[in-house]
């Protein structure tokens, strides 16, 4: 198993995807209106999905990854160089997770604010400013869209405003 | 006509449109001018504030930040050296230089008076070949839209980067994305697996906003120090910057042909599906250069290196958007989006579209001629305003950025679940950057998925005989010029190395000429007649130097983000 890189590993999990789909796609209703079935296409797709993958399998397992060809994303640092992408998406997660709570907002300033304070630099000096920039733009922002365009953004039962 | 083109005027020169479009060209400098925000996020970020807006004031706002943005990167790239966009890459070979060598007015007044000029003549040519394709467009039928999806598809895949095979899987998932839901044909659920809300897809915007902005801001924030240190350093340069407007303009006349050659590979680079300003600029200048008399002076502050690159890469512009106007094909990120703000407008761009909204064509040819007046007028005045955004950290731009996508994703439908969908969607697409996909290819495959379902289905039920998409001259064309797409990047890498790659254009003229013989009408079998002897020559002349390979300098192109 000495040839089995990142490649490889994306080839496969490609064809359990395709597998899995294509065996979704049996249970698509067929129809009789006079036109192309509606399992055709996604086959078709999932049919060149799955050449494709082969593709990349097969020259994933021929070419042996030359030493140094590692992308920039796979330099050193870990898995600590995913933090600040962790960050915010375990934020934008809870801000989606409490926005029946928080409304879009609150919860908007509170995901800025906080994705901030975690990204900047660390120091309790920075904390009034981030506060300040995040009830700034998210408050522009909201206004924008609920006075200037006319969008209902969801209210949260903290505080209710349409 | 007349009349049309008078309402046009009249909705273009509106008070309100006039200042949504300076609003968009000097968001679209700011965007430009912010290395790693590309004029595709700032386009997307726009779509939003466009739902309340008219189809012309949203398409107008949208060609302001297009043209705005393809200008921004010049000053960046000038003034530090780090190119704001890749469509201004080649600008910053000599006008880095030039601007280091004491002269960062002259090529500032360079680089934006050719994107003007450049600009201007795109225009010109999307007024007079957007309705000449339309009329070519309106001899297609399913199966040859069927083949120009499919080489809209490979083509892109084959330009986005040095893997082709993960350019054509990034295709095909786009494809399958598009997938999902109930089917516009027959409207049956596809791959819901019981949960309702997937019964109506995934919108178009919250998946272009998640794979594309979401995933690049946290590719961007990714260098905890990058992510907190100031985008560039301009406080030294800043000060003593002074656009030099008429001896820039006097240079870029006395170097007309210059000019001329660089806005007609950006316009013709534009037309071409999946090709814009990135491969443009780099194409315009290697041009300029081989042109030149003096090309030892490239690379030292040469001004033709400036005025190619900066004319082609806004010219460029001009070229997708008669793609866009007259096939309802986008060629890249900044159309797709654009054709979706159609959309949602419910006007659906195809080879009808100029007859049957000549006043929403005619409102976008003035507002894209306009747009250019606005960018000069804007770069002049707001140059200092530009130079101070970018000493903004980008974990303050990214932050604010993100909650401001999730707004503008909810206005759409107002539903949570397209907040869902862009975050889902975000985490997909950041993956797939780390794992080296391009997520061009991904894009289009969503839009062009159901233009692509249709017109099979279309086809399909009018004749069942698959020969007809090899047996129809466009069709044909189409699916040639795919094939050979899908080689190209194996032709780039080994051009100057392998012989073969000596037969690629002859062999791809030849074959181009067949569907040109099989159509109606005198000139185009002349034109396949003029490939077919073009291509005979090149062969010749191959075989009368023995096949002897010469390697030559090219920058190797890709596609990933305008």
């Amino acid at each position: 198993m000495g040839r089995l890189n990142r490649d490889t590993l994306i080839a496969l999990l490609l064809l359990v995807f395709c597998g899995v789909m294509f065996s979704a796609s049996q249970d698509i209703e067929v129809t009789n209106y006079g036109t192309m079935p509606s399992h055709v296409w996604p086959q078709v797709v999932l049919a060149v999905l799955t050449v494709f993958s082969l593709g990349l399998l097969g020259q994933s397992v021929l070419k042996a990854e030359a030493p140094g060809a590692e992308t920039a994303e796979s330099a050193p640092g870990g898995i600590g160089k995913y933090r600040n992408a962790a960050i915010v998406y375990a934020l934008f997660f809870l801000f989606l997770f409490t926005l029946d709570i928080l409304g879009m907002l609150l919860g908007g300033v509170a995901f800025v604010f906080l994705a901030l304070t975690l990204l900047g630099e660390p120091g309790l000096k920075r904390v009034p400013l981030h506060l300040l920039v995040a009830v700034a733009t998210v408050g522009v922002m909201w206004s924008i869209f609920t006075f200037g365009l006319g969008v209902l953004l969801p209210d949260g039962e903290i505080l209710q405003l349409n | 006509m007349l009349e049309n083109i008078l309402y046009a005027f009249s909705d273009v020169f509106a008070v309100g449109n006039l200042m949504l479009m300076t609003i968009g060209v000097t968001a679209g400098l700011i965007a430009g001018a912010i290395p790693g925000f590309t004029i595709a996020m700032a386009i997307v970020l726009t779509l939003p504030f466009t739902f309340g807006l008219s189809p012309v004031e949203g398409l107008a706002t949208m060609i302001g930040v297009f043209v705005g943005g393809l200008s921004g990167g010049l000053m960046s790239g000038m003034l530090t050296g780090i190119p704001g966009t890749p469509s201004s890459i080649a600008t910053t070979f000599d006008g880095f230089p030039m601007a280091r060598g004491g002269k960062p007015g002259l090529a500032l007044g360079l680089g934006v008076w050719s994107s003007f000029f450049g600009g201007l003549i795109s225009a010109a040519l999307l007024v007079t070949l957007a309705p000449s394709l339309a009329v070519i467009g309106l001899e297609f039928g399913p199966w040859d839209y069927f083949s120009l999806v499919l080489f809209a598809l490979t083509i892109t895949a084959s330009l986005s980067g040095e893997n082709l095979m993960k350019g054509m899987i990034a295709g095909a998932l786009g494809l399958f994305i598009g997938t999902v839901g109930e089917d516009e044909v027959n409207g049956v659920a596809r791959f819901t697996f019981g949960v309702d809300d997937l019964e109506s897809g995934f919108s178009f915007l919250p998946v272009l906003i998640g794979l594309f902005a979401f995933s690049q801001l946290l590719s961007d924030i990714q260098d905890r120090v990058k992510a907190r240190a100031a985008l560039m350093d301009t406080r030294e340069t800043d000060a003593k910057v002074r656009v030099e407007h008429l001896t820039a303009i006097r240079m870029i006349f006395a170097r007309w042909t210059n000019l001329i050659r660089s806005s007609f590979i950006g316009v013709f680079t534009g037309v071409l599906p999946a090709a814009g300003g990135s491969i443009s600029n780099i194409l315009a200048y290697d041009q300029a250069k081989k042109a030149s008399k003096t090309p030892e002076r490239f690379g030292k502050g040469e001004p033709d290196g400036i005025i190619a690159p900066e004319a082609s890469n806004n010219a460029t512009a001009g070229g997708a958007l008669i793609t866009m106007m007259a096939l309802g094909i986008p060629g890249d990120i900044v159309t797709a989006v654009m054709l979706g703000a159609l959309l949602i407008h419910n006007v659906q761009p195809s080879p009808t579209f100029i007859s049957d909204n000549p006043d929403l064509a005619y409102a976008i040819f003035i507002a894209f001629f306009l747009a250019h007046f606005i960018m000069i007028a804007m770069q002049s005045v707001t140059l200092k305003l530009f130079l101070l955004v970018t000493r903004i950290p980008m974990y303050v731009l990214a932050s604010v950025i993100l909650a401001y996508c999730a707004i503008g994703v909810f206005a759409l439908n107002n539903i949570v679940y397209d907040i869902w969908v862009l975050f889902f969607f975000g985490i997909a697409g950041y993956v797939l950057r780390l794992l080296g996909f391009p997520l061009a290819p991904i894009i289009l495959g969503v839009v062009l998925g159901h233009v692509a379902e249709l017109n099979l289905s279309r086809a399909l039920s009018i004749d069942s005989d698959l020969m007809l998409f090899v047996s129809r001259p466009w069709s044909l064309f189409f699916l040639v010029v795919a094939a050979f797409s899908v080689a190209f990047p194996w032709y780039q890498k080994l051009r100057g190395s392998q012989p073969w790659t000596l037969a690629y254009l002859p062999v791809l003229l030849a074959c181009v000429s067949v569907p040109m013989f099989m159509m109606e009408g005198i000139v185009r079998p002349i034109i396949g007649v003029a490939l077919l002897a073009l291509s005979a020559y090149l062969l010749w002349r191959s075989a009368k130097n023995g096949w002897k390979v010469t390697p030559d300098g090219d920058h190797e192109v890709h596609l990933e983000e305008t």
